[in-house]
């Protein structure tokens, strides 16, 4: 039997779990190969999201590196008991974004006050015409309270502190955690990323 | 036990998205520790900013994986941990499951393959004004959300690229376009179901070169049982339901109404040419 040769490919919507978590197992015995395919699945949405939190071009190129040596150095971590893989690379992605800033707080914080509690969203909103993911997310954003949304999108994409995001918005730090949590909720219900 | 600070557990979403500093995130390490719920929620809700993290997709410099490369070749990998845990299963287990559930998720791909390949993308002209139909955006969202989502994408003929977006659950797809060749402003892109003795038209996008349209797609999101002979032997260009002369009735469900145009030229614009009747064999594989 011939494989149907069909115009269109594709898989479940969203990332694709079961490929990812494949590729990772042959990146932990040193598959260069699969790194480099690994690499090209979610190189993108890492890069983007460590812009997004360190702005600055040269130093999202940087941490964007340091992130993939950490994905290749820690494969064989790699649990999928406790979450999909692009949980797991957006995971490092973030986390390292988030700690550069915050290690080189005094510059960074000017340079990051400019931005507004929407841009993120905005810059979401801007280009949903190229890309389902993001009209997924702008939608499931979209069906978040104000406060909700400016909670997560302050803290995921400017990369602040609850109390950081608390002092932005004029709202007590424990208001501003609890709507982190239902907000996300609310957006892992949405989009169906719960498992 | 109580603490005078935010109760641990409401820190989970903070957690989740990287918005604890030093102190409070060692703070809620310890208590996830040995919490049970906690650390269960916050791997929910890491799905959750994963897709954050896709919706940020940027592509990087091309430059920065050859750096990497350098860089993993001089780069000692991690053992796996190996703490002993003899209620869990063992590492090459973990690998088997993973494979197991790779061979289903394929299923399922392969199967959206088949049915979504009867769907094609015509040019026709139109002297109606490209008003559309009512907004279907709930309709559109819904299937976006849907958890049994399959997306599947096609370079389009003439350029650009088109993805579907279907549920099987709720019979429904999502069609958009990015990229196409701009049209005349008389003219727009229509959707069409194609199917034995029924093709029909399913929406049309609402720019010229781009756009979603959404569709109730019920019998074109059946799974084929055979090769779709009838529409093989008869291309869809002398179908019974030519818009040229047979207006569509509204396609029943509502979310695309089969708006006709008068058409101009048209084309065939994914898959294989028309004429060649072994292409849309495999077409309909």
């Amino acid at each position: 039997m011939s494989p149907p040769r069909s115009p269109w490919s594709g898989a479940r919507a969203g990332p694709d779990h079961a490929d990812l978590a494949a590729l990772l197992a042959r990146v932990a015995v040193g598959d260069q190969a699969a790194f480099d395919a690994m690499y090209d699945r979610v190189a993108a949405p890492v890069f983007g999201t460590v812009r997004n939190v360190v702005r600055d071009p040269g130093l999202t190129e940087e941490v964007t590196q340091e992130v993939f040596v950490e994905v290749w150095r820690a494969a064989s971590r790699f649990d999928a008991r406790k979450g999909s893989p692009m949980a797991w690379v957006a995971t490092i992605a973030h986390r390292r974004a988030v700690d550069r800033v915050r290690s080189e707080q005094p510059s960074a914080d000017r340079d990051r006050r400019a931005a507004s509690p929407m841009i993120a969203y905005d810059d979401v909103a801007e280009t949903v015409e190229d890309n389902l993911d993001r009209e997924r997310v702008r939608r499931c954003l979209g069906s978040l309270t104000d406060l909700q949304r400016e909670a997560v999108t302050l803290a995921y994409y400017g990369g602040y502190t609850y109390r950081q995001v608390a002092g932005l918005l004029g709202v007590p730090a424990g208001t501003v955690s609890t709507r982190m949590r239902d907000g996300l909720i609310r957006l892992r219900d949405c989009l169906g990323a719960g498992r | 036990m109580r603490i005078r600070r935010p109760e641990p557990h409401t820190l989970a979403g903070a957690y989740a998205l990287d918005a604890l500093d030093g102190p409070d995130r060692a703070r809620f390490e310890r208590h996830a520790a040995r919490c049970q719920e906690c650390t269960r929620e916050v791997t929910g809700l890491r799905e959750a900013t994963a897709r954050l993290a896709a919706a940020a997709a940027v592509p990087p410099p091309a430059a920065l994986k050859d750096a990497l490369r350098a860089e993993t070749a001089r780069t000692r990998q991690l053992p796996p941990l190996t703490r002993p845990r003899p209620a869990a299963p063992r590492p090459s287990a973990r690998r088997l499951g993973v494979r197991r559930l790779g061979m289903r998720r394929l299923a399922l791909a392969l199967g959206g393959a088949a049915a979504v390949a009867a769907v094609t993308v015509w040019v026709t002209a139109s002297l109606v004004p490209p008003a559309g139909p009512p907004s279907a955006s709930q309709e559109i969202a819904k299937v976006l959300t849907a958890p049994d989502a399959v997306k599947l994408t096609a370079q389009v003929r003439t350029g650009g690229t088109a993805t579907i977006v279907m549920s099987h659950h709720d019979r429904m797809l999502v069609f958009a376009a990015a990229g196409l060749r701009r049209l005349p402003a008389a003219q727009h892109y229509e959707l069409w179901l194609i199917e034995p003795g029924r093709d029909r038209a399913a929406g049309r996008l609402p720019a010229p070169s781009h756009g979603m349209t959404g569709c109730r797609g019920r019998p074109a999101l059946r799974r084929p049982a055979r090769p779709d002979r009838g529409t093989r032997r008869n291309p869809p260009t002398h179908h019974a339901d030519d818009p040229r002369t047979d207006p569509l009735a509204p396609v029943p469900g509502g979310a695309c109404s089969g708006r006709v145009g008068i058409p101009g030229h048209r084309q065939h614009l994914i898959g294989g040419p028309q004429r060649r009747a072994a292409d849309q064999d495999r077409l309909r594989g």
